[in-house]
């Protein structure tokens, strides 16, 4: 077993773990044979993972719902080869629950989904064949970078096991933190704690001979406040996340680049500045440019939409044209970002799975080690993150980027830790160098051009500066600029770089959610503001 | 293979009379779920490597919930799902897991009763052939779809350029669904299935910096063969209308916004608002606003299950209450909020009831009927593990005084049409009802009421709060058209709606997307 630590005898049963022993030696072999039996199956990949997660939250001091849950999910990638080397793929997902408890059914399951999506592959060879006879379609050769052939396998990391985490303990962690925040008294109007506690196994096995085992454990707590005063209201969310075990809910985590309070006095402090907010001016913005010095947790929302998701090569290469729009770092092969300047020298970013972060592992799901990524070097853009597929297109190495949310959704080009890097100035400093401008603090919702070359992004906390003082808090800001203008105007990058848990990215077509941390150091710039809308 | 609804009843027959043994128990109820999502990703890109059909791929999940009560306390109540198999060590397995999960919420209600006539709808009843059409339909749809929209383009582009930049992107997704439910409070067991398909297909030519879309909704075979033939081509030919578009510069605008702004705007801020859970947790835009005008007094704005218009029927809520069409808005006043049984009572119960829903309530009173709790996962199909929440079925927005498009476009005079808006959120948080978005494609200068040029995608930022829009429009659409929100499992019905004064502002051209 991968996962260690020992499940507590009166948890919910954890056999379903055991299922990733059998599919060890079963898998591979049932691969390897299907591909030599299939006429035209290039080759075939199989994604399980067995998952157990708790999850409670507490509203306004009192339990509002608990659950366990203890499922497998598999998915299966069949690619077969067509006239002039075009790749047909074919997939099937699985949520296969209970089924994985029993050997027979288990292959079963295997079997027929391995069939399901060679014909879903065999059927888009022949299909791709008569369109191109047709319409001379040119350019559809994409041909993967072989697959993977790494065998390993990696442990989870925590000091409690989630499965030994009783409902009671998780319940009552959220309840007491849900009643703290209520009796701060009657303007807090509402608020939610959640937590939640995971292990999950993943076994990837291909018919080249790859065969990786990852297991992860996250603890998350998630607060939602309102709070309201005479002159106002304000909503605030946030999470912490670590890949841990419940002690990081329940003493924090003391970390320089992560570091998390207790879910408790994380509660607390949100409730406690939602109430701040809640009596403080909206924000009136000036009608020109002005000096923003923004702080890593705002710099969060900014890496993930302006850098980290037109860095995914899939939507670069105009993948996800319909859904989430295209990339301002590329428009064609030829004509692209790549080795341009696109920010300020001092700008450096980079997407990062092997430092400890939410978005932490080792592999990617086609069995592709990760590794870190530099996007941004001296403000000039370097490289994406990439699939194997989007690797060929780009004539690029595989950097190990493609991850889907479960086992049952097709990887798709994700972020993992992905961050401005830091800089060597003192954050005080760069505010006491302003004398005039605003200090952007705490990210709250963005919205972002088709191509994410321009932005609107709210903050939490807005702080007037005055002589390089801090002065009045304004609530309802958000900082408006174009992507490039905004890079290029940076003249001061903070050491005091830090990561956030980011629990709910959405990607694709249906939408998978995943977990990533971003983040950054302190950074000056020049920007619009935006304020409340009349 | 999805489950069939005889097997379901099988079960939740067969746990009945398992749970019925079960001394400790005051009250269950069993939620099952069959579903399928079948997708074909379109991806064809006329200058970069591409595979036409980037996958066909599926995702099955089948299951069941178990809510207990216990007769220790009626508040205590214990959840849990399973995965994979129906049948009675897996319900022994529920039980088990539910038993560790209790736990005292003081504000749980109990079950709904469920009125003895909805026992009619147990006959399973297909309503759509989609449930015995093969994969094979689904893929020749797609690939039509491609090479209609690849031939017109080649066909129709005024020029031949080596390089066009031609971006088709988009898929094809097929939805089914079953459900059976039961409770201890009647013991029916209840069943409902669907089946319906949506499409979007997207079509950039970044040669001519053109954006076009067509969007298809359907409950039958012949719809998917109807929309097979005609989307491609229609996204084409829109691209191609809208070619080399202006950029104005930013101001104040008279603007029509077109159905998919509308719905997003809609979905994004609206919708959400209209629950009662937003309601009880002091976060609707319309807090305190309950029975007061809150839109024009020409829009009445509802949800409706069995809207004739959509393919997305649903006879049956998650919690085995009959789904009910629930009017929100009429006549521009608010009138009912979506609900679920628990957040109803909640609300109801809350000691702050008047204050959060306002003096309106008290006139336009309403126990707010549950008649909108869905368990939906992703891809929009009801699953046995997410919990019931207040969620919208098909979104219709009809007007009184409604215009034809020339009057719309007249009472406009000169500003904007804008058919396509992207990453709508609310800005300063929902209870604001602050709006913020990019105009993306669909769009048009106006100039005396007439489309005079088309609009370059991406060049204007929109910032509103929901009452400009929605309070004192200059006309709305007399005919309501649908519109699909990308990642929201609702359809949505929506007349176009022309507003003044809107804020614009304009968006710089990155330089990568610029070039060429």
């Amino acid at each position: 077993m991968l996962v260690t630590g020992c499940p507590h005898p009166h948890s919910a049963v954890t056999e379903i773990f055991d299922a990733l022993n059998f599919l060890r030696e079963a898998a591979e072999p049932t691969l390897r044979r299907f591909v030599q039996t299939h006429r035209g199956a290039a080759r075939a990949e199989m994604r399980f993972e067995a998952v157990f997660s708790r999850y409670a939250v507490a509203n306004d001091g009192t339990p509002r719902d608990g659950t366990a849950n203890e499922t497998a999910a598999l998915g299966i990638t069949v690619d077969c080869e067509g006239i002039g080397g075009f790749i047909g793929r074919g997939q099937t997902g699985l949520e296969i629950g209970r089924l994985a408890l029993n050997n027979n059914k288990l292959s079963a399951a295997l079997s027929k989904a391995l069939e399901n999506a060679f014909d879903r592959a065999k059927a888009n060879v022949r299909e791709h064949a008569r369109v191109a006879k047709l319409f001379g379609l040119s350019g559809c050769d994409a041909l993967p970078i072989e697959p993977s052939t790494a065998r390993d396998e990696i442990e989870a990391t925590f000091g409690r096991d989630p499965r030994t985490v009783g409902a009671s303990e998780l319940m009552n962690l959220c309840t007491e933190a849900s009643s703290t925040v209520s009796a701060l008294g009657k303007d807090i109007a509402y608020n939610a704690i959640a937590a939640t506690l995971e292990l999950r196994q993943e076994l990837f096995v291909n018919s080249a001979g790859a065969m990786i085992s990852q297991a992860f454990a996250f603890a998350q707590g998630d607060c939602y406040v309102v709070a309201q005063s005479n002159s106002g209201h304000q909503e605030i969310y946030d999470t912490i996340g670590q890949q841990r075990g419940f002690e990081a809910l329940t003493e924090g985590w003391r970390d320089n680049l992560m570091p998390s309070a207790d879910l408790r006095s994380f509660a607390l402090q949100l409730a406690e500045e939602a109430r701040e907010l809640a009596r403080a001016p909206v924000l009136q913005p000036p009608d020109r440019e002005v000096v923003v010095v923004t702080d890593p947790h705002f710099n969060a929302l900014v890496v993930h939409e302006i850098v980290g998701h037109p860095c995914e090569a899939d939507r670069a290469l105009k993948m996800e044209a319909a859904y989430a729009g295209r990339s301002w770092l590329f428009r064609t092969l030829e004509q692209n970002e790549i080795g341009r300047p696109i920010g300020s020298p001092l700008l450096w970013a980079c997407s990062d799975p092997t430092i400890n972060g939410y978005g932490h592992y080792r592999y990617d799901h086609e069995g592709t080690p990760g590794r870190r990524v530099i996007h941004i070097e001296g403000g000039v853009f370097r490289d994406f993150l990439n699939s194997r597929a989007t690797a060929a297109v780009l004539r690029a190495e595989p950097n190990g980027s493609a991850r889907a949310s479960e086992a049952w959704h097709v990887p798709l080009v994700r972020m993992s830790n992905t961050f401005f890097m830091a800089g060597e100035s003192d954050p005080a400093q760069i505010i006491s160098e302003v004398e005039r401008g605003y200090y952007v603090c705490g990210n709250s919702i963005p919205s972002i051009a088709e191509s994410r070359e321009n932005f609107r992004i709210s903050a939490r906390r807005i702080y007037e500066i005055e002589r390089g003082q801090l002065g009045r808090l304004y609530r309802s800001g958000s900082v408006v600029a174009d992507s490039k203008r905004f890079f290029m105007l940076i003249d001061a990058v903070g050491n005091d770089l830090r990561l956030i848990a980011i629990p709910n990215c959405g990607k694709g077509q249906p939408m998978q959610v995943k977990r990533m941390s971003n983040g950054g150091p302190t950074m000056r710039s020049r920007a619009r503001l935006g304020g409340a809308i009349q | 293979m999805m489950r069939t609804v005889n097997e379901l009843k099988k079960f939740v027959r067969e746990a009945q009379r398992i749970l019925a043994r079960e001394e400790q128990l005051a009250a269950y109820e069993l939620y099952c779920s069959s579903s399928e999502h079948k997708v074909v990703r379109f991806n064809y890109t006329s200058d970069i490597p591409s595979r036409g059909i980037e996958e066909f791929k599926s995702l099955e999940a089948d299951g069941f919930a178990l809510r207990i009560v216990t007769k220790r306390d009626r508040h205590e109540i214990g959840h849990a799902s399973i995965a994979g198999e129906l049948g009675s060590a897996a319900l022994h397995e529920a039980l088990s897991r539910a038993r560790l999960a209790l736990m005292v919420d003081p504000h749980f209600p109990g079950f709904p009763s469920i009125p003895p006539s909805v026992e009619e709808l147990g006959s399973a009843r297909p309503n759509s052939d989609l449930f015995i059409s093969s994969e094979g339909v689904l893929a020749a749809s797609a690939w039509e779809i491609v090479c209609s929209a690849v031939k017109e383009f080649k066909q129709q582009a005024p020029l031949k350029l080596a390089h066009p930049g031609f971006v088709l992107g988009g898929d094809l997704s097929l939805i089914r669904e079953r459900v059976a439910i039961t409770n201890s409070t009647s013991g029916a067991i209840l069943v409902d299935e669907g089946a319906h398909f949506v499409s979007g297909v997207t079509i950039l030519i970044e040669a001519f910096e053109a954006k076009g879309t067509a969007t298809a909704i359907g409950g039958s075979r012949a719809d998917l063969q109807e929309a097979a033939a005609s989307l491609g081509r229609d996204a084409v030919r829109r691209a191609l209308e809208l070619r080399h578009g202006e950029r104005p510069d930013g101001g104040q605008y008279s603007v029509v916004l077109g159905p998919q702004p509308v719905a997003e705007i809609l979905n994004y801020i609206a919708l959400p608002s209209l629950t009662t859970a937003a309601f009880q947790t002091s976060s609707s835009v319309y807090q305190g606003r309950f029975g007061s005008e809150v839109m024009d007094p020409r829009i009445t704005l509802c949800d409706d299950p069995h809207a004739s218009e959509s393919p997305l029927i649903r006879h049956l809520t998650c919690e085995g209450l009959p789904s009910r069409k629930t009017e929100l808005i009429r006549d521009g006043r608010l009138v009912g909020l979506l609900s679920s049984f628990y957040d109803s009572n909640r609300l109801m119960n809350d000691e702050e009831r008047d204050k959060k829903l306002g003096p309106g309530f008290q006139h336009f009173g309403s126990e707010f009927p549950p008649y909108s709790a869905y368990r939906l996962g992703e891809g929009a199909a009801r699953r046995f593990d997410a919990l019931p929440r207040a969620t919208p079925t098909n979104v219709v927005m009809s007007t009184r005084g409604g215009v034809d498009d020339e009057d719309l476009l007249a009472a406009v005079g000169d500003g904007l049409y804008i058919g396509r808006v992207w990453y709508t959120y609310p800005i300063n948080g929902q209870r604001a009802g602050d709006v913020t978005c990019t105009v993306s494609g669909d769009s048009y200068l106006i100039r005396c009421g007439k489309f005079t040029a088309p609009l370059a995608p991406n060049c204007l930022r929109l910032n509103a709060n929901i009452d400009q829009v929605f309070r004192n429009p200059l006309a709305i659409s007399s005919k309501s058209q649908p519109a699909v929100i990308w990642g929201s499992p609702e359809l949505y019905f929506v007349p176009a709606i022309a507003v003044k004064g809107l804020s614009l502002a304009p968006i710089g051209i990155a330089e990568a997307m610029g070039r060429g």
